[in-house]
């Protein structure tokens, strides 16, 4: 590679995965504590394992199908790349391998977060951060690793064929974006089945152990207890990391591909646009590994001081990446050095807009989750109607966010020329890269939130003292605020990655259409143009992509759809899963009346298997709708209608999974406020209202509304690796 | 095995079992077959008290370890009317049972009367069960609500004093916001009403609280009494309540949605 600061990426990817190494064995080292805890730990790492055992199953089955399809697509119909098989195992199989490392790592470090906790709370915090840490850094040292080595081996296996050397380059970067479809594919099994993992645990949990029983939380009398754990783990560790992985290698894809698509005719500065983002990428993670060392805290460290410890590492790594990007940028000689650069911040920014709009819109310490709190003393009636109305409000300030970074994104990297599409689009991507380029620490801080929450789980069961109890407490509950956050990080960071997918995919469209020999375009005027040097707008005219095409219009209806209908089944998916969770404990509390005497151990490995099964079945058809979208809408609607429906996707997922996540938040946020002592406190009127909205909003925050930001990618990846087949076969 | 006599007070009945009190609330609350579930609370009577009220030859005769080796858990003397006929001089430890069967003992404590008088909020367990405010604190409302002179009375009574906040001293603009009473706007015009009247020991608030036992709310203890005798049993600081009894704290503030 001929672009020195190509070098960043592969080195920071290496960096990465060696400290990723460090921090797992620096978590490993410390003290296991009590048998007792060593024992709760065990149960909860098994029944992960299990799950992820029958997950890979599951996926093996899925994947090795869909493999065959796209081989025989390949090199069967010549519908698509030959690479294809190869890209989507690969990204499959890494996303897999990344959640893989951080169950491991998470389920051992919430043991140890607790036996940390028993000498000294700044102790407890650098074990949860850092093995947070170790999955923060093995997303990103796995996801920038797997880029640069099939670029470097589509870079060395493409010959340049009679169109140049810029139509290569452009070929070799939508080449490596179908790795993406492997990663999204993934993060649907990991996102979905993981939300419905810990949903019905945790509902199944709570329906019979608290309501029925009078257990209260992390007792270990109750059966599902464990299975509750595991879901933490399953839900925010694997499902978030797998969310964000596809996140992260889409949108450095995505950009890469734009960028080449930008400079198609000039080859010198093509290789710099495609380099950009990958280069990007390595800086943000040179960063995030030195911002983890920033994160400390002292003993006796109040909640405001806990938030700012975590907040400095994301923070200074933040502000530094500004700086870093524009001399990496300078030093690249990009054109338009300054619009590249305010179009990484306009990302950055957006990013962070969004995450505190969030924490906002949750928090107890705010406006609207005090408002529903106020609402429950009303009933459960109101408390809901508060809740939905949230939700609803709370999109507006993320929306606009994203509408505003594209837009500013567009306008810096087009030189404010909205003529310039294929340079708008590629400021787009870039500015999702922004958002994504300290992905290391922000997820480490998301990470963390159920390390933390299973610490706690642990010192409880295990009955450690009050003053080791304070101190999980503590660290449980910045987990909270940092799970808040995370989440419209990862709705945020979506839109924007599914936005420069979308843009992405004419480009795909074009390669398909040299490759199957279309080589002219006639446009609606009578003109015609050759097929490599096609703008974006010729592409648009040609494809006829606008509003009154009924094929776009339906597009859009569609996408809108299956928003909703993808919603409507997870949401029932949890219920139908929990339904079983209850069945199962109150047959436990039935068959052995020692478990509720504390005389005799539950079963916890069937509430573990149970939830698993329920998960693996109930999260087929969402599944299967994401992914057949796209290819039925392709082969009866065409590329309009494909475009339409993206766009109806992102436009109506986006706005739905802020209402759900931000909705079920506030709920459970509000709950929290009430046991605090508000509005009555435990046991009261509003208590009640409030447990029932909690219980409502569980599968909206943690199944339905995380799903979402899959399901537009995924809709968005699969048009793109379906592209070949939409040219050949579709019928408009 | 020793033998032991148990007042309970929800629901009210006399039982003696071969139980210790821990387990025997814990199998009072849980069950063992028959899967009955509730809150609970009773005494322990002084195991040698005996009155010709209760057929207590029961005892000696069913009273026995079971076939299988296990010990009698429980035999019902009397399930009516069983405070009232039973000395406050007999009663023993109080033991408080949550719905999972966490039980918690308190022991009788000396009772100091409080110096000025105040508006008081009380949930009654036994012989009835309804929420009412008084201006006498425990002992003189415990007298009160046993004198036979006034036309409703009851023989005996067992109750605990709930925290008003800043309704205790302004009830017509106090904060009640946080208080998890059901209808504060009622409580409020009770308390104005006593208040202002000089004569009358205790007005209704509530004919049932369907919430159980307010454990969070509940201000220095337990008390029980009559014309003659009267008895106190400190309820735990939420420090201690925290730090020496989590278990029991953690359950005693489970909700239920029923």
């Amino acid at each position: 590679m001929n672009e020195p600061v190509f070098w960043i990426a592969p080195i920071a990817a290496l960096l990465a995965l060696a400290f990723a190494l460090v921090f797992y064995r620096g978590m490993v080292a410390q003290d296991e504590g009590t048998p007792k805890m060593i024992e709760i730990g065990d149960h909860v790492r098994r029944g992960a394992m299990a799950y992820l055992r029958q997950q890979y199953k599951v996926m093996g089955i899925a994947f090795a199908g869909l493999a065959v399809v796209f081989a025989i697509l390949a090199w069967g119909l010549n519908a698509q790349s030959d690479w294809l098989p190869f890209t989507f195992l690969a990204g499959g199989l890494f996303s897999a391998l990344a959640g893989f490392f951080g169950m491991q790592t998470a389920t051992r470090a919430s043991t140890r977060t607790a036996a940390a906790a028993r000498t000294s709370l700044p102790n407890a915090l650098k074990v949860a951060f850092r093995s947070g840490a170790v999955m923060g850094l093995v997303v990103v040292g796995l996801g920038l690793g797997n880029i640069v080595l099939w670029f470097a081996l589509a870079n060395a296996l493409i010959p340049e064929g009679n169109d140049g050397e810029g139509v290569r380059m452009v070929l070799i970067t939508t080449t490596v974006l179908t790795f993406g479809v492997g990663a999204s594919l993934q993060a649907m099994f990991a996102r979905v089945g993981g939300g419905i993992f810990t949903k019905a645990a945790d509902v199944g949990a709570d329906l019979v152990g608290k309501v029925e029983s009078g257990i209260p939380e992390d007792d270990p009398r109750n059966p599902a207890v464990i299975a509750d754990n595991v879901g933490d783990n399953v839900g925010d560790v694997a499902g978030m990391g797998a969310d964000l992985f596809e996140s992260y290698v889409g949108a450095i894809l995505a950009a890469s591909a734009l960028g080449a698509a930008a400079f198609v005719a000039e080859p010198a500065l093509q290789i710099k646009a495609v380099v950009a983002p990958m280069a990007i990428a390595g800086l943000g993670i040179l960063l995030s590994i030195a911002g983890v060392y920033l994160v400390s805290t002292k003993e006796g460290a109040t909640q405001k001081d806990l938030l700012a410890s975590l907040s400095r590492g994301v923070n200074v790594s933040s502000a530094l990446i500004v700086v870093a990007v524009a001399g990496l940028l300078w030093l690249l000689d990009v054109p338009n050095v300054w619009g590249m650069w305010g179009a990484v911040v306009a990302g950055l920014v957006t990013g962070i807009v969004v995450g505190r709009a969030t924490e906002y819109s949750t928090s107890a310490s705010y406006r609207p989750t005090q408002l529903i709190a106020n609402q429950a003393e009303g009933g459960p009636a109101t408390l809901v109607i508060a809740g939905v109305g949230v939700g609803m409000l709370s999109t507006s300030v993320p929306v606009l966010a994203v509408s505003a970074g594209t837009m500013l994104s567009f306008l810096f990297a087009s030189g404010f020329d909205l003529s310039q599409m294929n340079l708008g689009l590629y400021g787009v991507a870039i500015a999702a890269v922004g958002m994504l380029s300290t992905l290391g620490i922000t997820l480490a801080s998301d990470a963390y939130g159920p390390i933390a929450d299973n610490a706690g789980g642990n010192a409880e069961m295990s009955g450690l003292g009050s003053e080791v109890r304070a101190r999980t407490d503590a660290l449980d509950s910045l987990g909270n605020t940092t799970a808040a956050t995370g989440k419209g990080f990862a709705i945020g960071s979506a839109a924007l990655t599914a936005l420069a997918l979308i843009a992405s995919y004419l480009e795909v469209i074009r390669i398909e259409l040299v490759r199957t020999g279309e080589t002219v375009l006639e446009l609606d005027h009578g003109a015609t143009i050759t097929t490599a040097e096609a703008t974006l707008n010729d592409f648009i005219d040609y494809f006829n992509v606008n509003l009154l095409n009924p094929a776009v219009l339906v597009g859009v209806l569609l996408g809108a759809m299956v928003a909703f209908t993808f919603s409507g089944l997870t949401v029932q998916a949890v219920g139908r899963a929990a339904i079983l969770m209850v069945e199962e404990v109150r047959r436990q509390f039935r068959e052995d009346p020692g478990i509720l005497q504390g005389k005799s151990q539950p079963d916890y490995e069937r509430c573990v298997a149970i939830s698993t099964v329920g998960a693996q079945r109930e999260m087929i058809l969402p599944a299967v709708l994401s992914v057949a979208t796209p290819v039925v809408v392709g082969l009866l609607l065409g590329v309009a209608g494909v475009i339409g429906l993206l766009m109806g996707g992102l436009s109506a997922g986006f706005a739905l999974a802020i209402f759900l996540s931000n909705s079920g938040g506030a709920w459970d946020n509000a709950k929290k406020y009430i046991e605090e002592g508000h509005h009555g406190g435990k046991n009261s009127r509003a208590h009640r209202a409030a447990v029932i909205g909690d219980t409502v909003g569980d599968p909206f925050k943690d199944t339905s509304g995380p799903s979402l930001n899959i399901l537009i990618k995924l809709m968005s990846i699969v048009s793109i690796v379906m592209a070949g087949v939409t040219v050949s076969y579709g019928l408009l | 095995m020793a033998k032991h006599l148990y007042l309970s007070l929800i629901p009210e009945a006399l039982i003696a079992s071969m139980l210790e009190p821990e387990a025997f609330g814990s199998y009072y609350a849980v069950g063992m077959q028959a899967h009955v579930r509730g809150e609970a609370m009773f005494f322990e009577l002084d195991p040698d008290y005996r009155s010709d009220e209760f057929p207590f030859g029961l005892v000696d005769e069913r009273l026995v370890i079971q076939p299988n080796g296990a010990p009698k858990r429980s035999l019902y003397l009397s399930i009516h009317q069983v405070l009232s006929r039973i000395p406050v001089a007999a009663l023993g430890h109080l033991y408080l049972v949550t719905t999972d069967g966490r039980t918690l003992e308190l022991q009788r404590s000396e009772y100091t009367p409080e110096p000025r008088p105040r508006l008081h909020l009380y949930q009654e367990f036994c012989p009835i069960t309804p929420m009412v405010v008084s201006k006498l604190d425990p002992h003189d409302f415990s007298r009160a609500m046993t004198d036979p002179a006034n036309p409703i009375h009851v023989p005996r009574i067992v109750f605990s004093e709930l925290h008003l906040g800043e309704l205790a001293t302004d009830p017509l603009r106090g904060a009640a916001h946080d208080l998890p009473y059901s209808n504060i706007a009622h409580l409020r015009d009770v308390l104005v009403e006593m208040q202002g009247n000089e004569t009358k020991a205790a007005k209704l608030v509530l004919k049932q609280v369907k919430e159980g036992v307010l454990y969070r709310m509940v201000q220095g203890g337990f008390y029980v009494g009559d014309q003659t005798d009267f008895a106190f049993y400190r309820f735990p600081s939420r420090d201690e309540l925290e730090n020496e009894h989590r278990g029991w704290w953690r359950s005693a503030q489970v909700m239920s949605l029923e």
